[in-house]
């Protein structure tokens, strides 16, 4: 016995070398999908990307067969892996397959139940269990109680009725319940999600379940007048399993799956799915209590993309952008040479004479209070310029005081 | 008859006044200065008023319902024509007569109008010029919260009124009443055992408008006299009331309530003259449109005495709006609709005897500065501590906007080895307009 121990400790430090060795990656996903009642087609490559973007994983897709297939043929090697995202709603897997599936998990391997995932396997015991809640497929009150949250207080709610339901689409407001858990530790305690559903009278087992991050399903919209779950954590033998309702996708993506809050939270939910840690850091564009944040593609937006941004900037369409860069500095700036890094940056706008004054304005603004020599040329120049003469003024006036 | 100001000498020097950290009351009764009976209209003090929108309206309304019999108006500015045509209506009405003066420009009102005081409510980018211009003019001042948009404009506008010697009252009317300085009065005499933390609830901030389109400046609005010292805009339909949810003119939520909740809280700490050492926070911000003041805001101040003060939007303090000291034995709550509530009612039963510290009762806060510029006395919420009030609100705006854990020094009014935070003590004027100097 304890040779094998030795030589299981062996294998994992082999695979933890050679994984390590293709691009530094620390762990590899499975994204299972192939039928679904939502645009797999879309999301798939978009949960794929954004895994990747973490620097984290290895990711690849396992697409099913479609409907009416021989679901006989399906049956990847989940052990392979460190964490299998569930972007799946379709018909049963096979008994060897699940069978295979609830070995991965039971050994300690992780899942990420992604939207409709939770809609899937209504009559899987153990799949439920996994997931602690979910919805439609003829889920009523055989299969657990709703729960939910009333104040602070969690409801479990035994009433007959149907599981899953979700209102008009609309952006929400998610609550976190657990700012201490890993996957939430350092987010904001509030923040408002982009546009999607707000899945509500999920109900099943929920045994071993932390529902960590609920919504208010408004009955404006056709909700439901409860405190929701949205994020939950879930135990099974020793795998963990992250279950978000989340993401729902158009056709082409769409504003639920570029929420960075949706991001974000499926990044940090499969780092703790698969490794029961999260390394992460916050990205400066987390959305607040006071509004959506999204990534148009998927992407975390690079300095010199957002100044680029800020040059085409017309006040009439938005100041996103603007304030994106603030929230950059504000979260990034601790010595001069981060100051300084972002006023060279700006300055390269203030000397680009195709960048909008629009732009150059909200730039002299914020460089007024955080700026250096090295863009008092460049401003004095735009003080030249009639349109921009007070902004430069403005800021001249506190970069200088003596002039 | 004796002049103004040698009026005011003498009534200066026939009134004693107290100073330091214990406050005695200074309600003269108007007996004590042979004004028992009515008085002569000739007595009356002659005020006028610069800013008569929502707020400055309501203020003349308070003056005339309750004390026409000692204050008369003759003139107002503004530079909405509408709101100045509004105004010099009440005051007529009151006057029985259709003489009040309307004026746009502050400073022809200033140099043509005799005034013995006057009532002042504008934006807050406006306060630095027109509070010092007011002083200058040795009027006494009843002037609207927050002191000042910056921390350097606030040091002005105290030096004006200390050199030429004004009766300041600022709108902190909380501070008038029972409720407020009943509790701020426990706190500070350690009723709920010595004092550790206070906490502060103002409200929640506002989300937006987006970027609503240029409009047509209205016929009645001199909009480049409305922006003044701030940089140039073009008109979007926001300007009454909805300028403080924008930075060129207010600090949002946190400094339109620094003259409230945060003076009471100083106040119950005996900090009213002098301010935090460390403050740190964040705020979140708009994502989106003109409105960039705060949503929503968290800041703790740290005392040199070791007291630490959270300020924040309410929806994020336990017990919502107002202020809440914490000691020891307890606590006390203060709060609008007369709201005094503490850990144990019997701390709101507990006498406070003649050797501790009894803080300054008003019961009528216009009534008091009346009182005041007779008796030439020190008013419940004079210009030193509203500057105090809106440092702070200032400074959690600076922390937050920054980024940075900002130290200061109370005494010099100087932030410590930050040179770049350091300028977001003063805000730059648009030319014509000169930062006023200390």
């Amino acid at each position: 016995m304890k040779k094998l121990v030795k030589y299981l400790f062996v294998f994992v430090a082999l695979v933890v070398v050679l994984t390590s060795c293709t691009g530094g990656a620390s762990y590899k996903a499975l994204i299972i999908t192939g039928q679904n009642n939502h645009n797999w087609k879309s999301s798939s490559p978009i949960l794929k990307e954004v895994l990747l973007q973490t620097g984290l994983f290895t990711a690849e897709i396992a697409k099913s067969p479609e409907k009416g297939g021989d679901m006989n043929s399906f049956n990847p090697d989940f052990s392979k892996y460190n964490v299998v995202i569930i972007d799946y709603n379709g018909e049963s897997w096979s008994e060897k397959t699940k069978a295979a599936f609830v070995e991965y998990v039971k050994n300690g391997g992780g899942v990420v139940s992604y939207h409709a995932g939770d809609n899937s396997f209504p009559d899987w015991k153990e799949y439920n269990e996994m997931i602690g809640l979910g919805g439609w497929g003829g889920r009523s009150q055989k299969d657990g109680p709703y729960v939910y949250f009333k104040g602070d207080k969690m409801v479990i709610d035994t009433a007959a009725g149907s599981g899953g339901a979700h209102g008009k689409r609309h952006e929400f407001e998610i609550k976190a319940r657990n700012v201490e858990h890993p996957i939430l530790k350092g987010l904001p305690q509030r923040w408002i999600h982009g546009t999607d559903e707000l899945y509500a009278k999920l109900r099943g087992p929920g045994k071993n379940m932390e529902i960590i991050a609920t919504a208010y399903s408004d009955t404006a919209k056709g909700g439901t007048g409860r405190s929701e779950p949205i994020l939950m954590v879930i135990n099974y033998g020793k795998g963990r399993i992250f279950h978000t309702t989340l993401g729902h996708p158009d056709k082409e993506g769409g504003p639920a799956l570029q929420c960075v809050g949706f991001i974000t939270t499926f990044q940090r939910g499969a780092e703790w799915a698969a490794s029961g840690k999260v390394t992460q850091k916050i990205p400066y564009d987390f959305p607040t209590a006071a509004g959506s944040s999204y990534r148009l593609d998927y992407k975390e937006l690079t300095l010199e993309e957002d100044l680029n941004k800020i040059s085409q900037y017309d006040i009439t369409k938005s100041t996103k952008y603007f304030t994106d860069l603030q929230t950059r500095i504000r979260k990034e700036s601790k010595t001069a040479d981060d100051f300084a890094k972002f006023e060279k940056a700006m300055v390269k706008v203030l000397e680009n004479s195709s960048a909008s004054d629009d732009g150059k304005k909200l730039l002299l603004r914020e460089l007024s209070w955080m700026g250096s020599d090295i863009s008092v040329s460049a401003i004095k120049e735009l003080a030249k310029n009639p349109n921009l003469k007070d902004e430069a003024e403005f800021a001249l006036a506190r970069l200088s005081p003596s002039k | 008859m004796l002049d103004k100001s040698t009026r005011r000498d003498f009534l200066r020097q026939s009134t004693a006044i107290g100073t330091g950290a214990i406050i005695l009351p200074q309600l003269i009764p108007s007996t004590a200065l042979g004004m028992g009976g009515k008085v002569a209209p000739s007595d009356r003090i002659v005020m006028g008023c610069i800013g008569t929108g929502s707020q400055g309206t309501g203020n003349l309304r308070e003056f005339l319902k309750n004390h026409l019999d000692r204050v008369q108006f003759i003139a107002i500015c503004d530079v909405d024509a509408k709101h100045a045509a509004n105004a010099k209506g009440v005051i007529d009405t009151a006057n029985k007569n259709s003489d009040c003066k309307a004026y746009g420009d502050y400073r022809e009102f200033l140099e043509k109008e005799k005034l013995d005081g006057v009532s002042i409510a504008l934006p807050d980018h406006w306060h630095g010029l027109i509070y010092t211009a007011a002083a200058n003019k040795k009027l006494d001042v009843y002037g609207e919260k927050p002191l000042a948009r910056t921390i350097h404009d606030g040091q002005a506008i105290v030096s004006a009124a200390k050199r030429n010697n004004i009766v300041w009252q600022t709108g902190s009317w909380q501070r008038s009443r029972e409720n407020f300085r009943r509790g701020a009065e426990l706190a500070v005499n350690g009723r709920v055992g010595k004092v550790t933390r206070v906490e502060v609830g103002l409200p929640n901030g506002n989300r937006g408008v987006g970027t609503p389109p240029i409009k047509e400046v209205p016929a009645e609005l001199n909009w480049e006299m409305w922006l003044g010292p701030a940089l140039k805009v073009p008109y979007r339909g926001i300007s009454h009331w909805d300028w403080r949810w924008i930075l060129d003119y207010s600090g949002g939520q946190l400094t339109d309530w620094s003259g409230h909740h945060i003076d009471i809280a100083q106040w119950g700490i005996g900090m009213e003259r002098s301010g935090p050492i460390e403050i740190a926070g964040e705020a979140v911000y708009p994502t989106d449109g003109i409105y960039n003041a705060p949503v929503e805001y968290d800041f703790l101040c740290k005392y040199a005495n070791g007291i630490e003060m959270r300020v924040a939007n309410e929806a994020r303090i336990e017990k919502g709006a107002g202020a809440t000291w914490y000691g020891d034995k307890g606590w006390i709550h203060v709060n609008r609709g007369n709201t005094l509530t503490a850990s144990d009612p019997k701390i709101l039963e507990e006498v406070i005897a003649d050797n501790e510290i009894h803080l300054y009762k008003s019961t009528d806060h216009i009534g008091n500065f009346l009182d005041c510029v007779k008796s030439r006395g020190e008013t419940v919420a004079p210009v030193d501590i509203a500057h105090r009030s809106i440092s702070v609100g200032l400074l959690g705006e600076i922390a937050m906007s920054t980024g940075q854990k900002i130290q200061w020094d109370p005494v010099k009014q100087e932030i410590i080895g930050n040179p770049k935070a350091s300028r977001l003590l003063t805000r730059p004027y648009r030319q014509p307009w000169n930062v006023p100097t200390i």
